[in-house]
């Protein structure tokens, strides 16, 4: 973000919650295709901006057999809109008309599909961070590929699924990914509770966290906060985060906690005490003094508990 | 933001309110001015879209941070309002009804107004592909260009692509337009040709323009037939539709004729000169856009001769396509320059090498480069064929080989400072219609009279020794009275001076007089 010119063109990569057991909940505000209308009609507001405004599109699906989805564009598949004569419509700019097909023709083809077990909602509810990882494998080709530096890659993700405190270690994965690569990563969470994880990654890569007040006005909301491109920001005040929740999730039972053990080695989080580190395999020649809660509040009063002796101090990895 | 969209902004913002209300009904066009805005602009629209009141001023305010951001947004409602998009009403900003409308379709695909190009209902028999309109297009636009600069490649463009050039004081000679009208095409071809007609047939425009990228050639053009179209009794708002729309036709698919109106159809027929549609024969009822049209209101440079697709939509972003697209970047450029003022040209293209003569002493030719050195006197030639240092630092960084491209930046600081120094060099004197304030009697009242001036910032020059100045004509009028007023002063005061002088029996003569000269 050092050289933001008016000349930039924005790639947006949009990740899209499709988690039918949130959406067809009886007590959703929005049906699916109700809201994705009006996601449709903000990604044709992000092509509508420059002729060279870029859109990558992809679902985050519950089940095992789905780990994110490309619904545009389509690589593999015969390309609708392409040299393929699709039926045109004069009243439609042919490339939101593309766009808009290929979306609504793969979220169909998702829900199509057999549902998903509660099982597999139990295993993982959305698979957000594999959908933020290919969402950052296509920016990183993309600009790889893009030889005169002016593409601004974004991520947008519009979730309605809660945390899923075993896709901690990646989505923390990907965000500082995404930190690095100084990619902000914007955060929509249409309704339910503040997504915590997702809360962090906006803070941490800069992008905008947000839940909307009335999911109906969905689309205000998005064109509002979220259609403004990285040049438009440094004008604008945009919504910001009073309050971020920093809890992590244990590696262990992959519980969230607000208190728990990191091993001094590799920094892992566990919410209860184990002699050795499932990560790193480090071992604790001590017992904890105290449990962390009282520790806590007596910090002042302890004193070196003792460092930890790596078994094996040049590869403490496996 | 580059020249042609200042151009046809400024352009638009001289059609009245009506026009644009008619103008606005499509939502094509809607989508076209949409994208000519400045982002901020853009984002304001966007932000109004789907709120169903007047947003107040002191909302929007707060839109916007402090300072840099305030400016902006006063920049960008400057321009929504000059587009009649905005109207200010009670101290609030209110969408244009029919904008809002339009736009609104645009984004969502709604509404019955035909507007994105209507497609043919049967595929062609004599269908082309994208090489071969490209290769009609370059064909087309540079046999202008070449005529332009006036080598003998290609045929002669017609009557209406020369009586443009003409008229847009692009050429001399037989410019003038009615005559020119009344003449055969090749007459006038050949009257412009001829020796005798008066040596330069480019005029100092036309130089400015061979340097301007193609997308702003053609809009120059386009423009200049917006100017002419009021004459020809063509209806204004029709041919800018039909622009608009063009920009977002899409490459390589043919579009049917048979829902334009007679005036639209009359343009189709010129454009078809300016290679910008494609029509197989006269009156045909389909027509295909060319790389000219579609890039139109992108403002991405066009790159011709190049048979890439850079319209593509991300739907094939495949690896084929990337491919081209790397090679197309460089195929681009093609100039290198060093810091020895030296100058590589990989070309062979005629029309390429006629530009560059322009600025540059070509020295050798080879079958696919020319190379050649900036000299002083190249330079100076051109700046006195009316072009600019500025536009030859463009021309050559808009070129630049892909290996220059490495570099940062892309030219050679010593050269790009030497063209600007030369151009200085010829701009030594700078005149300017002022007000000459001399013979002020007393050094205080010139320095009194200096600072005022100074202080309303009219000054152009002044010298205390000699105690004159120079007042720019805004500033004569204050500047003048300050100077009657100081003169009044003094007379009262010599005439207390007087009274006193003479109860002391004293005389003196003091004269202060100040005259003003234009």
């Amino acid at each position: 973000m050092k050289d933001i010119s008016t000349n930039d063109s924005n790639l947006l990569v949009m990740v899209i919650d499709t988690n039918p057991f949130e959406w067809e909940h009886p007590s959703a505000p929005l049906k699916l295709n109700e809201a994705l209308q009006h996601i449709l009609a903000f990604m044709n507001a992000h092509l509508a901006g420059r002729h060279d405004n870029k859109l990558a599109v992809i679902a985050s699906h519950v089940g095992v057999r789905y780990n994110g989805k490309f619904l545009y564009p389509t690589p593999n598949e015969p390309i609708p809109g392409g040299k393929v004569p699709t039926k045109k419509d004069a009243n439609a700019y042919q490339s939101f008309k593309v766009v808009n097909e290929a979306v609504l023709e793969g979220v169909e083809r998702l829900l199509r599909d057999p549902k998903p077990t509660l099982e597999e909602k139990d295993l993982g509810s959305s698979k957000i961070a594999a959908s933020l990882s290919l969402g950052l494998c296509y920016i990183n080709q993309t600009l790889k590929l893009d030889a005169l530096g002016h593409i601004k890659p974004r991520i947008l993700v519009l979730t309605v699924s809660p945390d899923s405190s075993s896709d901690y270690i990646p989505i923390m994965n990907c965000i500082f990914s995404a930190q690095k690569a100084n990619i902000p990563i914007d955060v929509c969470k249409i309704w339910g509770e503040d997504a915590v994880f997702l809360q962090q990654a906006a803070h941490i890569t800069e992008g905008i966290y947000m839940r909307p007040n009335d999911p109906r006005g969905l689309l205000q909301v998005l064109m509002f906060s979220f259609l403004p491109d990285m040049f438009a920001r440094s004008y604008l005040y945009l919504p910001g985060q009073d309050q971020v929740d920093f809890r992590a999730a244990c590696f262990c039972h992959k519980k969230i906690v607000d208190i728990g053990f990191v091993c001094s080695v590799c920094l892992s989080i566990f919410c209860s005490f184990s002699p050795v580190c499932s990560t790193c395999r480090t071992k604790f020649a001590f017992q904890p003094l105290l449990n962390p809660a009282r520790r806590l509040g007596a910090k002042a009063g302890v004193s070196n508990p003792g460092s930890p002796r790596p078994s094996t101090p040049t590869t403490p990895s496996q | 933001m580059s020249k042609f969209q200042t151009s046809i902004h400024e352009y638009l913002e001289t059609l009245p309110e009506h026009t644009f209300n008619r103008l606005y009904q499509k939502p094509a066009t809607c989508l076209a001015i949409f994208r000519l805005l400045p982002p901020l602009g853009k984002q304001i629209i966007m932000s109004c879209l789907y709120v169903d009141k007047p947003i107040p001023f002191n909302e929007m305010r707060l839109w916007f941070k402090d300072g840099a951001g305030i400016t902006k947004q006063m920049e960008a409602m400057a321009r929504l309002k000059a587009l009649h998009v905005f109207t200010e009403q009670h101290n609030s900003y209110k969408m244009n009804p029919t904008f809002l409308q339009e736009f609104r379709n645009a984004l969502t695909g709604g509404g019955n107004s035909e507007s994105f190009g209507l497609a043919t209902s049967t595929p062609d028999k004599h269908h082309v592909d994208i090489a071969f309109l490209d290769d009609y297009a370059t064909k087309q636009w540079e046999a202008i260009l070449h005529f332009m600069v006036g080598t003998t490649e290609g045929k002669p463009p017609c009557k209406g692509v020369l009586n443009l050039l003409g008229r847009s004081g692009l050429m001399t000679g037989g410019s003038n337009a009615q005559q020119a009208e009344n003449m055969d095409a090749r007459e006038f071809a050949s009257q412009m040709a001829r020796q005798d007609f008066g040596v330069p047939t480019i005029t100092n425009k036309g130089f400015q323009f061979l340097l301007q990228d193609i997308n702003t050639q053609v809009w120059a053009f386009l423009l200049q037939y917006l100017n002419m179209a009021e004459s020809l009794n063509m209806d204004l708002v029709e041919v800018l539709t039909f622009f608009f729309q063009l920009g977002s036709l899409e490459l390589g698919n043919d579009y049917s004729s048979e829902k334009l109106t007679p005036s639209q159809t009359h343009l189709l027929e010129d454009l078809k000169a300016y290679g910008i549609v494609y029509q197989r024969k006269r009156g045909s009822r389909r027509y295909y856009p060319t790389r000219l049209a579609t890039t139109l209101t992108s403002g991405t440079p066009v790159m011709l001769g190049s048979h890439s697709n850079a319209t593509k939509n991300a739907a094939s972003a495949a690896a084929a396509v990337r491919k081209t697209e790397e090679e197309e970047e460089d195929g681009h450029g093609f100039i290198v320059i060093e810091t020895n003022y030296r100058v590589y040209a990989y070309t062979d293209s005629p029309l390429q090498i006629a530009v560059l003569n322009l600025f540059v002493h070509l020295r050798d030719r080879f079958p696919n480069m020319v190379t050649g050195v900036v000299t002083r006197d190249s330079i100076r030639r051109a700046l006195s064929n009316g072009i600019t240092a500025e536009q030859i630092i463009t021309y050559l960084s808009a070129h630049a080989h892909a290996q220059m491209r490495k570099h940062s930046p892309v030219l050679p600081l010593t050269v790009v400072d030497q063209i600007r120094l030369w151009e200085i060099e010829k701009n030594r004197l700078r005149a300017a219609p002022s007000w000459n304030y001399s013979q002020f009697n007393r050094q205080q009242d010139f320095e009194s009279t200096l600072e005022y001036a100074s202080e309303l910032g009219v000054v152009q020059w002044s010298d205390s020794k000699r105690k004159m100045l120079c007042i720019t004509q805004e500033g004569h009028q204050p500047v003048g009275a300050y100077v009657r007023k100081l003169i009044t002063k003094h007379k009262e005061q010599q005439a207390q001076q007087q009274q006193q002088a003479h109860q002391h029996q004293q005389q003196q003569h003091h004269h202060h007089a100040t005259s003003v000269h234009s």
